[in-house]
């Protein structure tokens, strides 16, 4: 289907907070209390309207466990945006959050827009992190924040649409370069014959000496 | 720099210096030389000398070469020297060698050099790191090198690569290099990088390969391109086989749509050279990757459906049906729609319209039947044919329908060819392979659908002139019955197994079928006699057929032949084959060594035409079959007997316990219409209490005004002197009888509407008790409730009715005293006034039989309410019981759950087993085999490890 920009995003955050129940009550609406565990990475996709634009997202859900940590780095640079989640009924998820910022700002470019979710907020009674705590964490840190369940898939949508609409913004204010791709951003067919330039955007340097 | 040319020149006088010493000469140099021209001649040197001298700089200068990458980075020369030399050491597929060189002492000594380098993980890093370097002497030699470690020892530099940070999206930058071979080259390294490891496919996938490598496939001509357009497919071929992360990608990419043109080759191709006949071979296979049926459904059915969207299908179909494509390219295009339509309606449907463009225009359905049964086509084109056949039956009940329906009188049309007609011949042809592939095609046109299977039945043939028709069923076991007398190109198993395999698929699950073959007295016969004789190793297959045969006949045997029931057809084989002999022969199908193999896959793809004895679906057949049979068969009758009743005892529990599920379920939603009734019989409740309130207050009011006239009436009694004053006490008395009047109208009114009230509550109850009684806890508090509600209600009549009676007993003292005082003023003056007291009499008199009749009408609500209540109190005693019922189902239900808690906590012990048996299997050094590794294994492998194989695929599908 024709889209007018494609935005790529990664889920990360520790195992366990319900990336993978996100991504799919995203995608396929609907919500698998059981399932497998995420063995390196998962991909999704789904369309969304954005100011009366098409928006195709892909998603890389990742594994949260240490061992996978350098795999999931691969993935930051190409990202345009992260949601960042932990699991509003353990604490310890919430305290990695620095952890998982840090890499994240370490391995991606500096544009990439970063959600904070607080998941499983249907669990209020097991609550352990207060919805504070989350706001004050994202105001800290510059991130957008949201608290969602995906099991009764309470803010998901808003999870995934806010992120794109703030990566949009800054499309609109010039502050992404579009036209690299590397950035997680790409622009669709009907759009590509008035930006292309892509290509040519080599490293500098001289040609290099012939061939053999 | 003379100790070169004494190297290399080796014309000077003097000992020559073996190539060891020259070798550490060199490196010394290198270790210790300030000058840094000076070590890049040492390096040089040393490159000149890697392939002639390999194992002693591999073994002398490694340590060094590294040390130089490290250190002399900033010298593009130097450094392209010493990724030359490393290249050299490590690499073993020198073309420029002479291929006399022990090749596999070469092998070891390349994977012994890098094991060396990759020791070190930090040495590939540093690698990684000289990669970033735009220089080409530099960055092509490094591509060269990493690309070599690779091939020697994939997994831990895979491994090694997957770590560094950014070390895989490095390596894609490769694709984007200026220099074409540079390019082609990181094409060849990304080769190497994604073999086999989903991580690593999944980052470059992330990083647009995809979009990359269509781009270059474009640029490069698509199918008319180079060998770099058969690289970028090899590479897309690793991304996606058996990667569903990535095949979901690509179809969400909209990739599959890019595709399409590459099929576009058109009639009027020019001409086929071998690389287009490569890429295009490549670019089928891809598609074949996309929806493969050993992917996931979900993912298959979506990619047919977006190649069909997009025309891709039809594109694969216009190059089916075009002339002068190479036999290879026709053959894989014939798997590739195969599995395109596989399974998905709309995709066999579109297959059965495509039409050749013959003349008259026949459906290709039938012209690739034709080539299936001619003995000139090759054997592997045949094999695409039965496979895309099979295909386009597979979950297809219309397409089967149509097939059979070519064969029934009806409908067959004499003009032209039908798929029937064709398969008819092949099935009777003197060629065994026609024969084999029309009784599998046959077979597929009957997989589970009963009605065809009785429809096959109808099929008559004409035999010789003057003989009647035989029916097709016994056509195919006439021909088996031929034995020696049956003559065939080919191998006469072949026709054998390949009859019998549709025998066996279209009497099983079929009664009618199994009563057709069993009606020709000779068939049983013949089969007893196949299992019971001592044949040769080649015939082995065909008795275990048999078996297989008459095993349906007894399993599925609805016993209305008299002489060949169930319980006859077990003797005769106890008599004639002996039970054990019989389970034995019929073990021969699944001990066969070519079973496991077809079990693996849908296509049949065999090596040698002598090979094609198995189909895919049949062995899932067998597989159902076996273990039924022999249990039917090894039972003896009174086991047999047993178990039908312990299956009986079983079944009746089952059906008690559905019959109790329905009960509760049916209780339950009672249940809820109660709560509902009684809901709104509270509500009633509520209203006529608050009635009641009304009419006690309007009673108050009443015995109020009634006590004002009692009054006045007294007064008028003590003072009868004036005129003027009495008539206006009595107007006053008038205007309140009046008004007593009315309120006692209003009063009868409302007794009234109370009345109807409790008649319509009666109802209710009464329905309710109809309708069934309730079952369950809440149900006896509000009835308790509502008898309490009632009770009160009452007592409140009770009383209000006691109220009435002494209303009634005053206003006949009022009556009383109203007549007496009429009878004391006697003059004429007062003649007026005894009138108005006549009058008020009268109207106290009917008043009186008012009243009279409001008790009445409270007596019968009274005892309306008292039936009502008896009625509650049986409803009451209904619930106990009914309650009592279903907390024994309750327990019972509980029961069955624990059962199967129980069961639940036995397998997930079980599972915990298995777990740490695979674990200490693997502990214990043995590898469990991915799938991969089964498509290379050798066919003959043990027999028990495919069978597990098999396991694994058919869970898959
Ligand atoms: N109650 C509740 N459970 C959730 C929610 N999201 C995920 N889960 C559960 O949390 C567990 C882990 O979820 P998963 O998506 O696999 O986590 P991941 O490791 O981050 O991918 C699963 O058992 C889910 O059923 C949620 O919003 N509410
Ligand atoms: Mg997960």
């Amino acid at each position: 289907m024709a889209y007018a920009y494609l935005f790529k995003y990664i889920i990360i955050g520790d195992t366990g907070v319900g990336k993978s129940c996100l991504l799919l009550q995203f995608t396929d609406k609907r919500f698998q209390p059981v399932h497998d565990l995420t063995i390196g990475v998962e991909f999704g996709a789904r369309m969304i309207t954005i100011d009366g634009k098409q928006i195709k997202l892909q998603i890389w859900d990742t594994a949260g466990q240490e061992s996978f940590r350098s795999i999931t780095r691969s993935y930051y640079r190409g990202a345009a945006g992260a949601l960042l989640v932990y699991d509003i009924t353990r604490r310890d998820t919430f305290n990695h959050l620095t952890t998982w910022l840090e890499d994240a700002r370490q391995h991606s470019n500096s544009n990439m827009v970063i959600m904070l979710i607080g998941n499983k907020s249907d669990l209020e009674s097991r609550r352990e992190v207060k919805k504070e705590e989350g706001e004050a964490f994202a105001r800290e840190h510059g991130l957008i924040f949201m608290e969602t369940s995906a099991k009764t898939a309470s803010n998901v949508e808003e999870a995934f649409i806010n992120t794109a609409k703030e990566i949009y913004e800054k499309i609109q204010e010039g502050v992404f370069d579009i036209n690299n791709e590397a950035n997680g951003i790409k622009i669709g067919p009907q759009h590509a014959a008035t930006n292309s330039t892509m290509g040519g955007s080599q490293g500098g340097q001289q040609p290099g000496g012939g061939c053999c | 720099m003379n100790y070169i040319f004494g190297v290399i020149g080796g014309q000077s006088a003097g000992p020559q210096p073996t190539g060891a010493e020259t070798v550490q000469k060199l490196c010394d140099r290198v270790a210790s030389s300030t000058l840094l021209e000076d070590r890049r001649d040492a390096v040089r040197a040393l490159k000149s000398l890697s392939k002639k001298y390999r194992f002693e700089v591999g073994t002398k200068a490694m340590e060094h070469l590294l040390h130089i990458l490290r250190t002399d980075s900033s010298d593009t020369e130097i450094l392209g020297y010493a990724l030359d030399t490393l290249y050299n050491i490590v690499c073993n597929d020198e073309e420029e060698e002479p291929e006399e060189n022990h090749p596999k002492q070469e092998d070891d000594m390349g994977v012994q050099f890098t094991d060396k380098f990759i020791q070190e993980p930090d040495n590939v890093t540093l690698l990684l790191t000289l990669l970033e370097e735009f220089d080409f002497h530099v960055r092509w030699p490094g591509v060269k090198l990493l690309t070599a470690l690779l091939k020697n020892q994939c997994a831990q530099a895979q491994g090694i690569i997957l770590v560094s940070p950014m070390g895989v999206s490095r390596l894609m930058d490769l694709l984007a290099d200026s220099r074409e071979v540079i390019r082609n080259d990181g094409l060849l390294l990304l080769q190497q990088l994604t073999k086999g490891n989903a991580a690593i496919q999944k980052i470059v996938a992330f990083e647009n390969a995809f979009e990359r490598l269509l781009d270059i496939i474009t640029e490069e001509g698509s199918s008319d391109g180079g060998i770099v357009v058969e690289d970028c497919l090899l590479l897309l071929l690793n991304l996606l086989k058996n990667n569903s992360s990535n095949q979901n990608f690509f179809k969400e990419g909209s990739y599959i749509q890019r595709m399409k043109p590459w099929f576009e080759v058109g009639d009027d191709n020019s001409g086929w050279s071998a690389q287009k006949v490569t890429n295009l071979h490549l670019m089928l296979q891809l598609v074949r990757v996309m929806v493969s049926p050993v992917n996931s459904p979900g993912g298959t059915s979506s990619c047919q459906k977006a190649m069909f969207q997009c025309g891709l299908l039809q594109q694969l179909c216009t190059i089916l049906m075009a002339t002068g494509v190479p036999a290879d390219i026709l053959t894989e295009t014939i798997n590739t729609v195969s599995e395109v339509i596989r399974g998905s309606d709309v995709n066999q449907d579109y297959f059965a319209s495509v039409n050749a463009p013959s003349n008259p225009p026949r459906p290709a359905i039938v012209v690739l039947l034709m080539s299936m049964v001619n003995e000139r086509q090759p054997f592997v084109l045949r094999c695409a044919v039965l496979y895309c056949f099979q295909c386009f039956l597979y979950k297809n009940h219309k397409g089967q329908g149509e097939i059979v329906s070519t064969l029934l009188p009806s409908t067959i049309d004499a003009n032209s060819i039908s798929a029937g007609q064709l398969l008819c011949g092949g099935l009777f042809s003197s060629d065994s392979l026609s024969n084999w592939c029309a009784a599998v095609a046959l077979a597929h046109a009957l997989q589970d659908n009963l009605t065809q299977k009785e429809q096959l039945l109808r099929v008559q043939l004409a035999t010789s002139l003057g003989k009647p028709p035989v029916s097709l069923l016994q056509q195919c076991t006439n021909i088996l019955s031929q034995g020696d007398k049956l003559n065939r190109r080919g191998s006469r198993v072949q026709t054998k197994v390949g009859l019998l395999m549709l025998l066996c698929t279209w009497i099983c699950n079929c009664p009618i079928a199994v009563m057709h073959f069993l009606h020709n007295q000779d068939n049983v016969p013949f089969l007893t006699g196949q299992i019971s004789e001592n044949l040769g190793e080649d015939e082995r297959l065909v008795q275990g057929l048999c078996a297989l045969l008459l095993g349906i006949c007894i399993y599925y045997n609805d016993n209305s032949l008299e002489n060949y029931t169930k319980e006859k057809l077990k003797q005769l084989i106890e008599k004639r084959i002996g039970k054990e002999n019989f389970v034995e022969k019929l073990g021969f199908v699944t001990k066969h060594e070519l079973y496991s193999r077809a079990a693996q896959k849908p296509q049949p793809a065999f090596s040698a035409p002598e090979h094609m004895l198995f189909d895919h679906e049949f062995t899932k057949l067998v597989k159902e079959l076996e273990g039924v049979i022999t249990k039917a068969v090894l039972k003896s009758s009174e086991e047999e007997k047993k178990e039908e009743e312990v299956k009986k005892t079983i079944e009746q529990h089952d059906s008690i316990v559905t019959q109790y599920k329905e009960l509760i379920r049916e209780q339950d939603s009672q249940l809820k219409e109660m709560k509902e009734q009684m809901a709104s019989l509270t509500l009633q409740n509520e209203t006529l209490q608050n009635t009641t309130t009304q009419q006690l207050s309007q009673i108050q009011q009443h015995k109020d005004q009634y006590n004002i006239l009692k009054l006045k009436l007294g007064k008028d009694n003590q003072q009868t002197a004036s005129q003027v004053d009495g008539a206006h006490v009595n107007g006053l008395q008038l205007e309140e009888l009046s008004q007593l009047r009315e309120q006692l109208e209003d009063l009868h009114r409302e007794n009234q509407s109370l009345q109807t009230q409790l008649a319509e509550k009666d109802n209710v109850i009464t329905s309710l008790k109809a309708e069934g009684v309730p079952s369950a806890e809440g149900s006896t508090s509000e009835n308790t409730e509502i008898l309490r509600q009632v009770e009160k209600l009452k007592a409140q009549l009770q009383s209000q009715t006691a109220e009435i009676t002494q209303l009634q007993t005053e206003r006949q003292e009022l009556i009383g005293r109203c007549e007496t005082r009429a009878t004391v003023p006697v003059t004429g003056e007062d003649s007026g006034y005894s009138e108005k007291i006549a009058e008020l009499e009268s109207r106290l008199s009917t008043q009186n039989t008012e009243t009279q009749k409001l008790k009445e009408e409270v007596k019968a609500l009274l005892e309306g309410k008292e039936s009502m209540e008896k009625e509650l109190a049986s409803a009451t005693s209904t619930v106990a019981i009914l309650q009592a019922e279903k907390s024994k189902l309750q327990k019972e239900v509980q029961d069955s759950k624990k059962e199967q808690d129980e069961l639940l906590m036995l397998l997930a012990d079980q599972d915990q087993k298995i777990l740490s048996l695979k674990k200490k299997l693997e502990e214990l050094g043995e590898t469990i085999d991915d799938e991969d590794d089964l498509d290379t294994k050798d066919q003959f492998d043990d027999e028990d490890d495919d069978d597990e194989e098999e396991d694994e695929e058919d869970d898959d599908e």
